[in-house]
């Protein structure tokens, strides 16, 4: 193994310097190829041999291959291959194009300042910056050569979402029934790329069941479920009181709702049907000797259900029960208490004390004596014991929920309207209405017209069934059910059109241009609105197209975007599937989650449809929280659990997703922070540079020095110290060491259990930063700016196209990239530059497509 | 995660599910299977552990049939005759490959193949061997195989440093480009054995809907292949996958129309919030459907390989993942014990279920072969030599009882191809494999 730590010794760059000087009075050494080993020795001749020997300069054009025979051959040639690269076979202008995404990886590497590592002394600044400009130029006039080409995308499969979203709006059920499909396979970060979306018999099975059970409850209503109990049990909370005389005073001005004081507990349950369920709240913990009666409530979704009252201080098992129609779906149930801390006995000085007498106690050790005796005869179960009736930790021991009772049955109005297009008349309905029902459903559900033939072979369905002495409307369901199975439905096929004269592409048909948007901005089928557009032939007049992009990002289908763009470029869905450790942070629970979650979905959706710059997600000035999150984050002023605006820009927290608790949770580990986690999430998501794999045989930090009592930035810096690992970490850790003042699960911090922090740090590059708001200003200027706006293009053109991206896109993305900076960064700017690109409106003809594969197949 | 919530009567579920329906299972069953157990079927199953295993308290010291058991070998102690520790095998493929060390162990480990590097659409391994056995007895068998996670895949991104995530969080592939995604909830595994139809609905009406969804796929097939004719080839290729998608549920319907199973009464409603509870579940379905002969070949993955799960019930709230990159730190070492023996006493719960199911003139495990262990042996280092494997059963006579070394770097492809013999698969070469492991001498 190669081990360049051992090689580059203090003593060895000395003599390097030495034999670089006697390049300068042009003493020339020559060595055979043959002769270069693994030796340091011969590597450094190496480097002599090939700057003497490229001396070709144009006046004003920096000798590229003369710069990296001088800064970068030393590792990177045919035998030491240091990073599996080798680039002294890299000679001529021709490997600019030909071996581009390398060339681009030298320029990234270089400008950022990780190449050459340390100890190798830097290039000279000014021919660093030479060369790399001069790169970027010739890739630039290397693309405005490449011709552009619209691309072929493969007929995409609707994936889980997707799937369930249509199914909502073609048949105006909301039953997911996705959600027990396996999982999509993702491709370059997204699960909608086609290639990717395989499908296996299971799956198929999967859409056979769903298909079935849609239509089911669309005409006949929801299947009848018998009620079964779900349990869901509350974390063991800490006791707020222990050891305290008194409660603190700032206590007091609190949620009197309990939404967001830590005796409440959050579940998230998606329920089956409408229907009546039953919540049991089992209750938990006590209430000092004297109190009022405490009053536990039930919310959904934030809004009451109902108050109780408990006239207890022991609340160990005590149960109060509700039932309460729910619609089908997720929904966000809290069991809390209101009014928590009023109530206290007058010692505990909190508000509107209690005005009760204290009731008698019995001592809890020994015998019990005569008075105690007494005491039992007259209270029975209410007796106090006093060693444990000073708390105030009333919790939640569990929500338990019965049901579905009294279920809502039959179909919803909506549906029947959705399909009965002649008009819904049970048990009376006219075999000729067949025709247009399946027609209109057929229609939407391939998002085009049909063809005469295709409906008699679905109608056909309604007549087998008739023969067997069902119903007209179980003929129907039949009908849809195979509508439903078709590759008509479950995957967009685009046909091919012919190319005009001269083009190599031709625009995809208006419908199928109606299904591209929606599947980009909504995740979902076409409405009435856009097939109607198609159907006119208008729907590519830029003023149409761009009427209707704006009316799409408005609707509030578009907030697709928050939840299957965003959540998988900044991997914020995540969130989700997280466990923090509850030793650690006990205050985690199942409404902190949610409330993360909201946080960075209303923040994004307000970038998205507010017509934000993209430039707010690295950096805002403003963020939403309710109460739970604004004293988790420290922001004062916030009650109640609606979640609203709020300014950041006075907080040391600071705004952009760099500072959501999510973002930063999802970046973590269970129990500790990680500055390479973090780090390399920013390298990933928002500067559009994803460090490669390490490379085998990487030395275990256990062989360094560092001990085991050094903190976490001691050992990294010891780690970085090795020039293997250095040329990645030496950007990804500073990065991350950055967020250190937010903690695993994003909260604020100024020191790491005993140690203080140190969130200082400077990029290899030589730009350095004190905080975490200096790095977010680095951040978002200059090539780091121009990096993100490059790569989020990149990324939700990916999204939009269910491809992943070639070389003949280039020109578009940097069309898009370049206008980009004109307009604010907006981004309905970026989506119409999107919407309106070459990729998106138009599909290579077959005939290029094959010869243009079969070419790219003789290239390599 | 609170999504799913927890039926509260689990354990009567489990018992149902296990013990209870066994019963009315096998004696509706009797008349399809007595025809079956004339030419006795043999099942085989790999049980996956991700991030490797603590070595030093996983292989015994003592090869042969005198070996003791280790520390995390332990649960095990009471199947000595039926189960055989195998030392010494390597998974060289990985070593051939590029990418995240985690995604190369699991991404090879069955094929043999080295997976190519990408986190792109183009994953693309080998086939790996338990589904050579499924493709064999494909038609015999309602479902030709199961695949099964115990942990949620829906983490999105590339999952092991560029490497995608079909690597990690499959072990089964059907094809080199065809990754196997793992079913993870209980209550679709149990529907993919018995179908979702209503049991409660009268035969008539099931009938009825059972001939209509035929009808549907015959006419979707036709008029599939008639789409594709004018389609390019990358589209045709999807409707190809479609159309063999078809062709075998179609081949199912059929198949339990010969032979109908009445499916236990109760569904799974879920994911179970207790891991060992998840666990024994996916084990209880895999005895049914063994026992039931609906299927002969099962994966199942105990977490995704690089899996960061928390198992604060036995004193480790850590990550698994990062805990296994311990630096030779001895309290770190220690929690991926406790997570080792953790998963190899769930194990011993599922061998001890195949050893008290009757089937034939035995047992189900002594007409099964259950590969039990990991594609990484010290996951510290990522190391794909001396892997930690046992072997469970006797299918075609495997003797068990032994402590079984190989020398250096002898490719686990050798033990595949004993173990497809095992099972009646008749095999010379698999992926690299150099000869056969003989376990029946």
């Amino acid at each position: 193994m190669f081990r360049p730590e051992a090689n580059f010794s203090p003593a060895r760059w000395q003599l390097l310097h030495a034999f670089r000087s006697i390049r300068i009075v042009g003493v020339t050494l020559r060595f055979s190829e043959e002769s270069l080993t693994y030796r340091p020795m011969n590597r450094l001749l190496a480097i002599i041999v090939g700057t003497a020997s490229s001396l070709t300069l144009c006046a004003g054009t920096p000798d590229v291959f003369a710069f990296v025979q001088k800064n970068c051959v030393a590792c990177h040639n045919p035998s030491v291959k240091s990073g599996d690269l080798d680039l002294k076979t890299l000679k001529s202008a021709k490997t600019f194009e030909e071996n581009r995404e390398l060339w681009e990886k030298v320029v990234d590497k270089l400008k950022t300042g990780q190449m050459p590592p340390p100890p190798v002394p830097h290039p000279d600044a000014a021919d660093t910056v030479a060369v790399t400009e001069w790169l970027n130029a010739e890739f630039d006039r290397l693309d405005r050569m490449v011709k552009p080409e619209a691309g072929r995308v493969t007929a995409r499969r609707l994936n889980r979402s997707e799937y369930d979203n249509t199914i909502r709006d073609l048949l105006g059920i909301d039953i997911h029934p996705a959600e027990r499909f396996p999982a999509d396979t993702a491709a370059f970060g997204f699960d909608n790329i086609s290639d990717a979306l395989n499908l296996s018999p299971a799956l198929l099975e999967n859409y056979i069941d769903a298909a079935e059970r849609s239509v089911r409850t669309a005409l006949f209503g929801p299947e009848t479920l018998k009620p079964s109990a779900v349990h869901f049990s509350a974390p063991v909370r800490i006791n707020e009181t222990r050891g305290r005389g008194n409660l603190p005073k700032d206590l007091f001005h609190y949620d009197l709702s309990g939404l967001s004081t830590r005796h409440s507990a959050h579940f998230i349950y998606r329920f089956p049907v409408d229907a009546e369920y039953n919540f049991r709240l089992v209750l938990n913990g006590h209430r000092p000797n004297q109190s009022e009666p405490v009053h536990p409530a039930l919310f959904i979704d934030g809004k009451m259900i109902k108050e109780f009252e408990v006239d207890a201080t022991d609340l160990e098992g005590q149960i109060v029960e509700v039932r309460t129609r729910v619609t089908a779906g997720e929904h966000l149930l809290s069991e809390t208490y209101l009014k928590t801390y009023h109530g206290l006995p007058p010692s505990y000085n909190g508000p509107e004390p209690s005005k009760r007498p204290p009731e008698p106690l019995i001592s809890p050790r020994g015998k019990l004596t005569e008075k105690d005796i007494e005491t039992l005869r007259k209270y029975g179960t209410k007796i106090k014991t006093d060693a444990i009736e000073t708390r105030v930790d009333n919790r939640f021991e569990s929500l338990d929920i019965g049901g579905p009772f009294n279920q809502t049955a039959g179909p919803s109005p909506e549906s029947l309207r959705k399909v009965y297009v002649c008009g819904h008349a049970p048990g009376k309905h006219k075999d000729a209405c067949a025709r247009p029902i399946i027609t209109s459903f057929a229609g939407r559900a391939f998002r085009r017209p049909v063809t005469p033939a295709e409906v008699d072979q679905f109608v056909r369905f309604v007549s087998l069934a008739r023969k067997q002495g069902d119903s007209f409307e179980e003929g129907i369901a039949t009908a849809l059910q195979a509508v439903l199975v078709s590759p008509n439905f479950l995957y967009r096929i685009e046909r091919d059109q012919p190319a005009p004269a001269g083009s190599s592409s031709a625009p995809v048909s208006q419908y199928e241009l109606a299904s591209r948007l929606s599947y980009f901005l909504w995740s979902s089928m076409p409405d009435a609105e856009l097939l109607h557009a198609a159907g006119q032939g208008t729907l590519r007049q830029p003023a149409v197209l761009e009427a209707q992009v704006k009316r799409m990002l408005r609707d509030p289908k578009s907030f697709a975007l928050v939840e299957n763009f965003a959540g998988q470029w900044l991997q914020f869905r995540n969130i989700e599937v997280v466990r923090p450790d509850l030793e650690r942070f006990p205050q985690f629970d199942d409404g902190l989650r949610q409330a993360m979650r909201r946080e960075t979905e209303l923040f994004l959706d307000n970038v998205f449809r507010q017509n934000g710059s993209v430039l707010e997600i690295l950096d805002a000035n403003y963020t939403f929280v309710n109460e739970r999150l604004a004293r988790f984050y420290g922001i004062p002023d916030v009650t109640g659990p609606e979640f609203r605006r709020v300014a950041v820009s006075k907080s040391e927290r600071g705004g952009g997703v760099l500072a959501q608790a999510s973002i930063l949770t999802v970046s973590s580990y269970s129990t500790r922070t990680s500055p390479v986690l973090r780090g390399k999430w920013i390298l990933e998501n928002l500067l559009n540079a994803p460090p490669p794999a390490p490379p085998p045989g990487v030395p275990p930090l256990e062989q360094s020095k560092a001990g085991q009592s050094a903190t976490l930035r001691q050992q990294m810096e010891e780690h970085r110290k090795n020039t293997t690992c250095s040329s990645c970490h030496s950007r990804m850790d500073p990065l991350g060491f950055g967020l250190e003042n937010f903690n695993a699960i994003g909260a604020w911090r100024t020191e790491d259990g005993k140690n203080p922090l140190d969130v200082s740090g400077s990029l290899p590059d030589g730009r350095s930063f004190q905080t975490p708001a200096e790095l977010k200003a680095l951040l978002k200027n200059g090539h780091d700016r121009d990096a993100y706006v490059r790569g989020l293009t990149e990324k939700l053109m990916m999204y939009a196209l269910g491809r992943g991206l070639e070389r003949y896109d280039r020109p578009a993305v940097t069309a898009i990239t370049d206008k980009l900076a004109s307009q604010d960064y907006k981004f309905s700017q970026l989506v119409m530059g999107i919407v309106n690109s070459l990729p998106f409106q138009m599909r290579q003809a077959r005939q290029t497509a094959q010869i243009a594969s079969t070419m790219g197949e003789r290239s390599k | 995660m609170f999504l799913t919530g927890k039926h509260i009567d689990r354990r009567t579920l489990l018992k149902g599910v296990g013990a209870a329906i066994a019963l009315p299972l096998l004696d509706a069953m009797r008349p399809a299977m007595a025809a079956k157990l004339a030419n006795q079927a043999r099942r085989v199953a790999v049980v996956y552990v991700p991030n490797g295993i603590v070595m030093k308290d996983w292989k015994p010291a003592e090869v042969g049939s005198e070996f003791a058991f280790t520390r995390i070998l332990k649960p095990l102690e009471p199947f000595r005759q039926d189960i055989t520790v195998l030392s010494g095998l390597a998974n060289n493929a990985a070593n051939k490959a590029k990418g995240g060390g985690h995604a190369k162990a699991s991404g090879s480990f069955l094929s043999g193949t080295p997976p190519k590097y990408t986190a792109g659409a183009d994953v693309h391994a080998g086939v790996t061997f338990d589904q050579l056995a499924a493709k064999h007895w494909g038609a015999e068998t309602r479902v030709p195989s199961l695949q099964i996670g115990c942990e949620d895949s829906r983490m999105v991104g590339n999952c092991d440093t560029g490497s995608s995530c079909a690597y990690t969080n499959s072990l089964s592939w059907k094809d080199p480009d065809t990754p196997l995604p793992v079913e993870v909830n209980p209550r679709s595994v149990f529907e993919r054995l018995f179908g979702t139809v209503d049991p409660s609905l009268p035969a008539a009406v099931r009938a009825r809907r059972a001939m209509y969804r035929k009808s549907i796929l015959d006419q979707t097939a036709e008029n599939t292949q008639r789409l594709t004719a004018d389609l390019g080839p990358a589209d045709r290729h999807k409707m190809d996958e479609y159309l063999t998608g078809i062709r075998e549920v179609e081949v199912r319907i059929t198949s339990s129309e010969k032979d109908p199973v009445t499916p236990p009464s109760e569904k799974p409603s879920g994911i179970p919030f207790d891991y060992a509870e998840y666990v024994k579940l996916m084990f209880n379905l895999q005895v049914i459907a063994f026992q039931s002969d609906l299927t002969r070949v099962s994966t199942m993955m105990l977490g995704r390989e690089g899996s960061v799960r928390t198992y604060p019930e036995i004193g480790v709230p850590d990550p698994h993942h990062p805990l296994t990159h311990h630096r030779g730190h001895p309290d770190f070492i220690e929690k991926v014990t406790k997570i080792n023996c953790f998963h190899a006493e769930l194990f011993a719960w599922f061998v001890e279920r195949l050893k008290s199911t009757p089937d034939g003139d035995g047992s189900l495990l002594d007409h099964s072969a259950i590969l039990y262990g990991g594609a990484l042996s010290d996951g510290n280092a990522h190391s794909n030599v001396d892997l930690p494997l046992v072997l469970a059963g006797h299918a075609g006579g495997i003797r068990g009882g032994r402590h079984i070394t190989s020398a250096p770097n002898t490719p686990v492809a050798n033990l595949f191809v004993h173990l497809m013999n095992s099972v009646g698969l008749q095999t010379e070469r698999f992926a690299d494999s150099t000869g056969q492991l003989d376990l029946h001498a």
